[in-house]
């Protein structure tokens, strides 16, 4: 008897499968579960059983009955309430987007670490004087830098800016001390094409000005900033550098991304890569941003945006950056 | 700059104890950086010194020798040698049989017939000179059977430093200086020089310095009766380790001495000095130089003059008749100091950049100018001890360059390193590099060396450095910056342009570009477009500054035309005019000509969803006026805000388009982005909405030929009614356009009469305006 109940719903499970339309199904219910169903014949049989199997036997019919009608009514609604499909629903295609220049992006990362510390974005000329670009720096007139050979100068007494710089005494003037500023921006250097030279590219000045700060709170935005960028502790190390407007002056390398530090071609095999100049604003920068340098000091620095997007996403041709040649910039999704 | 280690071992005390190797580690963090070390005299061993007993010619070789050769052993070795002079008595360097050279191990082997066993050696083949005429010529004195590389320093660790890292250091110029850091970070003594004194009991020779503001001193020296003009050997590798050419001890001294102490000095052939005056040249004057090339000089080039003629240009480079001969016995040494800016600005409008140029450009310490005469006279002794001093050490000196003074203030060194430092430890630290030290109370008594105060120590924070650099960075903690909460945003640029790119991108699946700020010549040229701007000096083409951002970018549109059908790209730039640096967005939308009306009503709703999106304001398009030639006239738009332009819609001329590519449009949108930073945004207010059910009407009318949606829209306008909720374009086909309209009240749900009456009104009125209504 266990068995035929059994097997019962078994079969009944099978048949449904079979099923695709509601007519099939109510066919397959009056099957199962009509008047002259196989489990009606059991359930008419129990009258004649002996007090000993109507015990045994009873529930058991009563609950198969019962599960049979489940299954054939949730298989009926289940039946009714899902989509009929025809068409195919395995089609696949391709997303396509714009892309941001590869130097918003990473300029968009480096800003937003250094917003978290308090930074404020700024903004500079792209042609400038000669004073904001040279001599409120502290670079006196007989400095190589101020060379044709480096600068482009322009035929109205003006020029392009070689660095971001020169919006550090520019926001001295315009915001005052204490100043927590950083400027991403274009800049500009006679210099001829090749894969590792451009003559228009992209740094990142950051300026801190306040009282008492001192070379570890350097060091201290230093890691934070390149944590943030590349998701990770970068090693790093500081040497002595020169630059008329900071004193000291310093570079700051990191380990090579390209080859983690192993020795490439990228870092001319020395496992560094030279990434972020800077040093404590000199005194004379100060002052011809209109701020004593007996009550404030401060640190600047300088990030080559360009390079650091050459680094992260191993870009080994630098005029990508300017050819706006789509194939290369659509690799550029939007973050 | 290439160091030689074995130079520097010279000069400091129990040199032996510095790992060689790997204190260049130290050195690039403490000092500058080093790009490479190499040890070098390592391509070979077990080479010792031959003397040759016998020579014979080979039977069966026009060149070939067979040489009987004693090298300490109790036989003597048969070794056969193609070099010419090969003679006996000769001392040179031999490899024996088991010793190898360039990884190649040497075995006794025949040469046409004759067993050789070893090989003597060139100068190249040991890798110590590129002298390759004949084997290595040792003195007579050269102990016979010694290993090569006791005898000589051959094995030798070579550095590079990285020159740019050394700009500011003039004391670094030389090997001295190298020694000086390298003692001070390893705590070990530097060595002072040896020298020889001159006495000046003679005459002094006549020097005169003309322009006393570009040449600061000069120090003249005449020396006599020098016979061996033969440079040992030890320098000549030496100076060959580091890159230069042996040419006769005299010259090789000067330069020696310029390796040595960074003091560029020049020895003349004394017997063509008559008198020597500094001056600057005139212009238009020519002198040609050693290098056998024509100069053209100006009035600010320094010249040595002797008598009345040129002699040489000041630092850079001697002129050809001022060479020592061989014959020479008698030189007049020079030894002065000029103005950095005066001898950079020379070499660079000569093209004529030399090591002692490269020096003087550092800023030298005048100091240095006798110390260097003193010193050449004593390694020039060693070779000639019979040497005649001639002169005085005629020394002209107009303005004497002292030692500097700093008051290091302590408090100030404290925040600066952000930690108290003992006394003892800055006191050690500057002494270290030939700082004087007074400690007081509150602060520190400096004073500075001349070869360190000339150009790169003149305030406290260039001691601090100092201090810092020593101390070691390493040593210092990362300490965050203290976090005002009251931080203000300075300029809102930087976001907004970024807003701006990632709508574009995302919405409107733009690409950005970078393009150069000057428009391309070749460019110009092809659509035959003469443009005025901002030139940029010294360059003859792409030297035009842009004013339209639109035209810079159409080399980029052309390019991808190559690659893609059509495409949308876009780039927030500057363009320049007058003293001004002003910010324009300018988006491209290309596509085939066949797509105009798609591609310029995409266009449209670009620059309307830039406002509404970013500045929840509504854009009006207008006929633009004043449209520039390269644009349509008839199409272009100008983007209204209450009135006011904010840019442009263009269209690029089909003159100019085809020219880019056949049979495609080319439509511009520019924004002023340094006024649309200026615009406000538009405060949200929420509007009410009425709890009464609204109803829409669609009407759809029939322009006449000559009407465009634009006078409809304006007699749209005058129809008034309270029932207007709103209205707006829901379609068009071919003239007809059908409107639609959402009516509503605030106080009860409308009837139809309500509705009735609008309809008969609305007909009314488009029927007053002559125009036809579909009913």
């Amino acid at each position: 008897m266990e068995k035929e109940l059994n097997e019962l719903l078994e079969n009944l499970t099978k048949e449904l499968k079979e099923c695709s339309k509601e007519a099939d199904v109510l066919n397959v219910k009056s099957k199962y579960v009509g008047k002259k169903s196989r489990i009606m014949e059991i359930m008419s049989g129990l009258k004649d059983m002996s007090v000993e199997d109507k015990r045994k036997y009873g529930s058991l019919i009563n609950n198969t009955k019962k599960e049979l009608e489940n299954t054939i009514n949730n298989y009926l609604e289940d039946l009714t309430n899902t989509l009929d499909i025809d068409f195919d629903d395995t089609l696949d295609y391709e997303v396509n987007t714009g892309s941001l220049h590869p130097v918003t992006i990473i300029a968009k990362e480096v800003t937003d670490a250094l917003k978290k510390m308090g930074f404020t974005i700024v903004s500079g000329p792209e042609m400038d004087t000669e004073y904001y670009n040279f001599e409120a720096l502290n670079i006196p007139k007989d400095h190589p830098a101020r060379d044709m050979q480096d600068t482009y100068y322009l035929d109205n007494n003006m020029l392009l800016r070689t660095h971001t710089s020169g919006v550090q005494v520019r926001a001295m003037e315009k915001y005052g001390a204490p100043l927590r500023i950083c400027v991403p921006g274009r800049v500009f250097r006679n210099e001829d094409l090749d894969a590792s030279h451009e003559n228009t590219f992209f740094q990142l000045e950051g300026m801190v000005i306040d009282k008492n700060i001192s070379i570890e709170n350097l060091i201290g935005v230093m890691q934070e900033l390149l944590r943030e960028v590349f998701h990770k502790d970068v090693k790093v190390r500081l040497r002595p550098g020169f630059f008329p407007f900071t004193e000291p002056s310093y570079e700051l390398d990191c380990s090579c991304l390209i080859c983690d530090g192993k020795g490439c071609p990228t870092c001319k095999n020395s496992g560094w890569i030279e990434l972020i100049p800077g040093g404590m604003v000199h005194p004379e920068v100060l002052r011809a941003g209109g701020i004593d340098p007996e009550v404030y000091n401060g640190f600047a620095f300088g990030l080559g945006l360009t390079r650091l997007a050459m680094m992260k996403y191993k870009i080994k041709d630098i005029r990508v950056f300017n050819n706006g040649d789509i194939r290369y910039l659509e690799n550029f999704k939007i973050d | 700059m290439l160091i030689s280690c074995n130079k520097l071992k010279t000069h400091i005390k129990n040199s032996d104890k510095i790992d060689w190797l790997h204190i260049w580690d130290t050195f690039t963090i403490r000092t500058a950086e080093v790009e490479e070390t190499k040890e070098v005299g390592k391509s070979f061993d077990n080479v010792v010194i031959a003397e040759i007993k016998e020579c014979i010619e080979h039977p069966d070789s026009d060149h070939m020798h067979i040489l009987q050769v004693d090298c300490g052993e109790k036989d003597l070795v048969q070794v056969v040698c193609g070099a010419p002079n090969v003679r006996v008595g000769l001392k040179t360097a031999l490899i024996k049989v088991g010793g190898h050279i360039d990884g190649m191990e040497i075995t006794a082997r025949p040469l046409r017939g004759v067993t050789s066993n070893g090989m003597c050696c060139s100068g190249k083949e040991l890798s110590i000179s590129d002298n390759h005429d004949g084997i290595l010529e040792l003195p007579t004195d050269a102990p016979v059977g010694m290993d090569i590389k006791k005898y000589l320093p051959i094995e030798d660790i070579i550095v590079e430093i990285d020159n740019k890292s050394l700009t500011n250091r003039p004391d670094l110029w030389g090997h001295y200086g190298i020694a000086r850091e390298i003692a001070a970070i390893t705590g070990n003594e530097l060595l002072p020089l040896d020298v020889e004194e001159v006495k000046n009991d003679k005459k002094d020779l006549d020097i005169t310095i003309k322009d006393p503001k570009v040449c600061y001193r000069y120090c003249g020296l005449k020396l006599e009766n020098i016979t061996n003009n033969k440079t040992p050997l030890d320098m000549q590798i030496f100076l060959y380790y580091v890159g230069m050419r042996s040419i006769s001890l005299l010259v090789d001294l000067t330069n020696y001495l310029m390796l040595e102490l960074g003091q560029p000095m020049h020895a003349f052939d004394a017997r063509v000095v008559k008198s020597i005056e500094v001056g600057l040249a005139h212009d238009g004057d020519v002198y040609t130089t050693l290098d056998n090339v024509e100069r053209k000089l100006t009035k600010d080039m320094l010249m040595i003059k002797n008598g009345d003629k040129y002699f040489g240009i000041a630092g850079v480079m001697g002129g050809l008749d001022s060479e020592i001969l061989p014959d020479t016995t008698s030189v007049f040494l020079e030894s002065a100091t000029f103005n950095a800016g005066s001898i950079r600005k020379t070499a660079v409008a000569l093209g004529l950049r030399t090591e002692a140029s490269a020096r003087y450009e550092k800023s030298l310490d005048p100091n240095m100018t006798d110390v260097a005469l003193k010193r050449l006279l004593y390694l020039l002794r060693q070779e000639n001890k019979d040497l005649v001093i001639a002169s005085n050490l005629t020394d002209v000196y107009p303005t004497v360059t002292k030692e500097g003074h700093i008051t290091l203030h302590k408090n100030i060194l404290e925040t600066y390193m952000g930690r108290v430092l003992p006394d003892e430890v800055v006191k050690n630290i500057l002494e270290s590099l030939d700082f004087k030290v007074e400690v007081k109370k509150d602060t520190y008594e400096v004073t500075v060396p001349t070869f360190r105060c000339t150009k790169d120590i003149s305030i406290e924070q260039d001691l601090i450095e100092e201090i810092a650099r020593m101390y070691g960075f390493e040593n210092f903690e990362a300490k965050p910056l203290k976090l005002e909460l009251s931080i203000k945003e300075h300029e809102t640029v930087f976001t907004e342009e970024y807003k701006i790119k990632n709508l574009l991108a995302t919405k409107f699946d733009m690409h950005e570009v970078n393009s150069y700020i000057w428009y391309d010549t070749a460019l110009l040229k092809d659509l035959n477009l003469e443009v005025d701007g901002i030139k940029l000096m010294g360059k003859n083409e792409n030297n035009i500054l842009r004013q339209d951002l639109n035209l810079s970018l159409l080399n980029i549109v052309s390019r991808n035309l190559k690659n893609y059908n059509s495409f949308k790209i876009f780039e927030i730039g500057s363009i320049f005019e007058g003293n001004l640096t002003k910010k324009r967005l300018s988006i491209i939308l290309t596509d085939d000509e066949k797509n105009l009306e798609a591609t310029y009503n995409e266009a449209k709703q670009i620059a309307k969803y830039l406002f509404k999106v970013l500045k929840h304001v509504d854009v009006t398009l207008v006929n633009s006026k004043n449209v520039d030639a390269l644009y349509d006239k008839n199409i272009s738009k100008d983007i209204l805000v209450n009135d006011s332009n904010y840019g442009k819609i263009l269209v690029l001329n089909k003159k100019y388009a085809s020219k880019i590519a056949k049979k495609k449009v080319i439509i511009a949108i520019e924004v002023d982005i340094d006024k649309y930073l200026e615009l406000p945004k538009e405060n949200i207010i929420t509007k009410e909405v009425s709890k009464y059910p609204t109803v829409n009407l669609d009407y759809t009318i029939i322009l006449n030929k000559d009407t465009k949606y634009i006078d409809l829209e304006s007699i749209l306008k005058e129809f008034k009614s309270n029932l207007i909720l709103n209205y707006c374009l829901v379609g068009t086909y071919e003239n007809k356009y059908t409107i639609r309209y959402t009516l509503g009240s605030q106080t009860k749900t409308l009837e139809t009469k309500d509705l009735q009456t609008f309809k008969d009104r609305f007909i009314e009125h488009i029927k007053n305006n002559n125009l036809e209504i579909m009913e």
